[in-house]
């Protein structure tokens, strides 16, 4: 009894130490990954800075030299203007005398790139009034956003995803977990093409100073929500209908971001990486009464709906598709007996 | 019998019917809340715009009239150049020499932002290897940070809310939703307090430029990811302590990420939340048999815990409800028995 008391008790603690480890290693790992991806941008842009700088200084002494009457003070003064203003999204160019930024359909691209916090920030709120308009409409808005796409992912999810695998399942016969994971990786391959490949070729027609690549990086920076901002298309000069285009780019970019939920979701559900993700979770104290189910139900973690999961699934043992190694420590479930 | 029967199929319609139309309320909710921004982000930003307009137009005519041999063409053709420029990040002015966007704290900010999917924008990659770089390595680092961000506020919602939760209701007996209700608001107010106002007021206090509102304005801006770039602080021109100052601005956006998720993650445990949002969601049937089961927890949707875990629970803990729950009045089942 003792030796078994014992032999639970290490196996406790060493689980326990195990996930916390793992917990560990992620933290690390993160902060190595930030600090990889900061040598690499780094290392890659700096050469590009500095060419682009020299090349800056270069125009200017020229533009300098060329005309005799142009104090370099003056030059400066004028160049911090119209600076500030670009970095509002105003133009002192002539060219663009004829977009405005804040007409409706600017306004309402505007506004969804903020509530799916996209956020390119080639024009901003100038005002106080607009600035206090903007936090209180995202307070209120993403959280809406975040109820509106969970919505919409569900509903997409039972025709994409359960749906076609049921039907597999019953016609093949072959297993739940393959069929998932060969049905995500089909589900990424129609997706990176309907919502990257295919629009970055459009783009790149229609914007006359893209490329592929600078396309294909346009649509990839914008449906992750990331918003860098340095390209965002119906900014061109001589744009036309470009009422009507910006109105379809903010409905691509919804439908786009309801797609890239839809495949996350998808990958999500897969087996693999439930296991990946439980590694890194807290081990959750098995319930052993009702009462306990109860106040578990009540503080459950929505984000780790996958401990929820495994927990029905020792309530399921008797069906197990794949073998599922029980923990001789165990205790033994009463509901299962009800 | 068939009286039953039509009767459940009844109950059964309109049930979903009922969450096809709240569905349809909250696509069209959506929508006019688009609408809405747009309308008031125009009319109030509009006039500004103008008037910035107005000002530009008016120093650049001052600025030809006073210097003859300079011709517009050129200073137009000039300009062009520099805002160009400008839009990645590298500033014609003087004063702008000193700091550079790709040295290796501001890599690692620009990384930080990256896989936040923050993105200000305040500098963007030049060249092509940076920008397929940038979307490889957001591929493979925003599913990571997703993971990490999951992983440290389930380690910190253990002693944020579910303790001290458990030690009220203990200590006072009070009931769990109302003890959650007032937990997450005084955990709204605190974090509120750290993370947006006391920042702000230090922004406003080492950047010359924000006040207050402006201050405020970034860190909601920040911390929301949205991430708009007209305001980034350490870009002045004689930051001192640069490399030092971004690299506590990066650790502070990711502590006020994490602490963001702990919030809107205890907000969404809330009894009355997840009633409101069941309304939307699609009803989940429920499970005949334990292979249902089984299948079901293969597909379950992991974004919506709440209709998969409180299922089953509602049937078996139905002696232990604290409130009343609506029972399907065709609802056999059989692991009741």
């Amino acid at each position: 009894m003792l030796q078994c008391l014992s032999g639970s008790s290490c196996m406790r603690v060493i689980d326990g130490y195990k996930s916390t480890w793992y917990f560990l290693v992620l933290v690390l790992a993160y902060v190595l990954y930030l600090i990889f991806g900061a040598l690499v941008f780094s290392a890659v842009e700096l050469p590009y800075e500095e060419q682009l700088r020299q090349e800056l200084r270069t125009v200017k002494q020229q533009f300098l030299e060329d005309n005799e009457c142009l104090s370099n003070d003056r030059l400066e003064e004028f160049l911090i203007k119209a600076l500030e203003a670009s970095n509002y999204g105003v133009s002192v160019l002539n060219n663009a005398s004829s977009n405005w930024n804040w007409d409706f359909t600017s306004a309402l691209f505007f506004a969804s790139t903020v509530l799916s916090t996209t956020g390119y920030g080639h024009t901003v709120p100038l005002s106080d009034g607009g600035k206090a308009f903007c936090i209180i409409y995202s307070v209120v808005g993403i959280p809406f956003t975040l109820l509106f796409l969970t919505a919409v992912v569900q509903r997409i999810m039972e025709f994409s995803t359960r749906r076609p695998i049921e039907f597999l399942h019953r016609r093949w016969g072959t297993s739940k977990p393959l069929l998932a994971a060969m049905h995500a990786t089909l589900l990424a391959i129609i997706t990176v093409s309907c919502f990257f490949l295919i629009p970055a070729i459009i783009f790149s027609v229609l914007e006359e100073e893209w490329n592929f690549l600078e396309s294909f990086y346009f649509c990839f920076i914008s449906l992750s929500t990331i918003g860098l901002g340095d390209y965002v298309p119906g900014e061109g000069y001589h744009q036309r209908f470009r009422e009507l285009y910006k109105l379809g780019i903010t409905f691509y970019l919804i439908l786009g971001l309801i797609a890239m939920l839809v495949v996350l979701e998808t990958f999500c559900e897969l087996q693999q990486l439930k296991k990946l993700r439980k590694m890194f979770y807290l081990r959750k104290q098995k319930t052993e009464d009702q009462l306990n189910i109860v106040d578990h139900d009540h503080l459950s973690f929505a984000s780790v709906s996958d401990q929820a999961a495994s927990f029905r699934e020792d309530k399921t043992e008797l069906f197990p598709d794949d073998i599922v190694s029980g923990s001789p420590t165990a205790t033994s479930n009463g509901s299962l007996e009800r | 019998m068939l009286q039953s029967l039509a009767g459940n199929s009844c109950v059964r319609l309109i049930q979903s019917n009922k969450s096809a139309w709240y569905f349809l309320f909250l696509v069209l909710g959506y929508v006019l809340y688009l609408i809405f921004g747009a309308v008031v982000f125009s009319s109030v930003e509009l006039p500004y715009e103008d008037d910035l307009r107005q000002q530009l137009r008016e120093i650049k005519r001052l600025f030809l009239q006073e210097h003859q041999c300079l011709s517009e063409e050129r200073l137009e053709r000039f300009l062009s150049k520099a805002l160009e420029a400008s839009n990645y990040g590298v500033s014609i002015l003087n004063n702008a020499s000193a700091s550079w966007n790709w040295d290796f704290t501001s890599s690692l900010f620009f990384a930080s932002t990256v896989l936040s999917t923050t993105g200000y924008g305040h500098t963007a990659p030049l060249s092509d290897g940076g920008k397929a770089f940038c979307i490889i390595y957001s591929v493979i680092g925003i599913p990571f940070t997703l993971l990490f961000l999951t992983a440290v506020v389930q380690r910190i919602m253990v002693y944020s809310t579910w303790r001290p939760i458990m030690y009220v209701h203990t200590r006072w007996g009070l009931s769990k939703p109302l003890v959650a209700l007032v937990h997450a608001t005084l955990l709204a107010v605190v974090a509120v307090s750290c993370f947006f106002l006391i920042p702000a007021a230090i922004f406003s206090a080492l950047e010359e430029n924000w006040n207050f509102l402006e201050s405020f304005y970034f860190c909601f801006i920040s911390l929301s990811t949205i991430g708009l770039g007209d305001y980034v602080p350490g870009e002045a021109f004689n930051q001192r302590f640069r490399e030092l100052y971004k690299l506590g601005i990066t650790v502070y956006l990711l502590l006020g990420l994490i602490a963001m998720l702990v919030v809107l993650e205890t907000f969404c445990e809330l009894q009355q939340l997840k009633q409101l949002r069941k309304m939307f969601y699609l009803k989940k049937e429920k499970p005949q048999d334990r292979l249902a089961i089984m299948e079901h927890d293969h597909l379950a949707f992991s974004s919506m815990p709440d209709a998969t875990i409180h299922s089953p629970h509602e049937d078996k803990t139905e002696p232990f409800v604290d409130f009343p729950v609506l029972t399907s009045p065709g609802g056999d089942d059989p692991m009741i028995k």
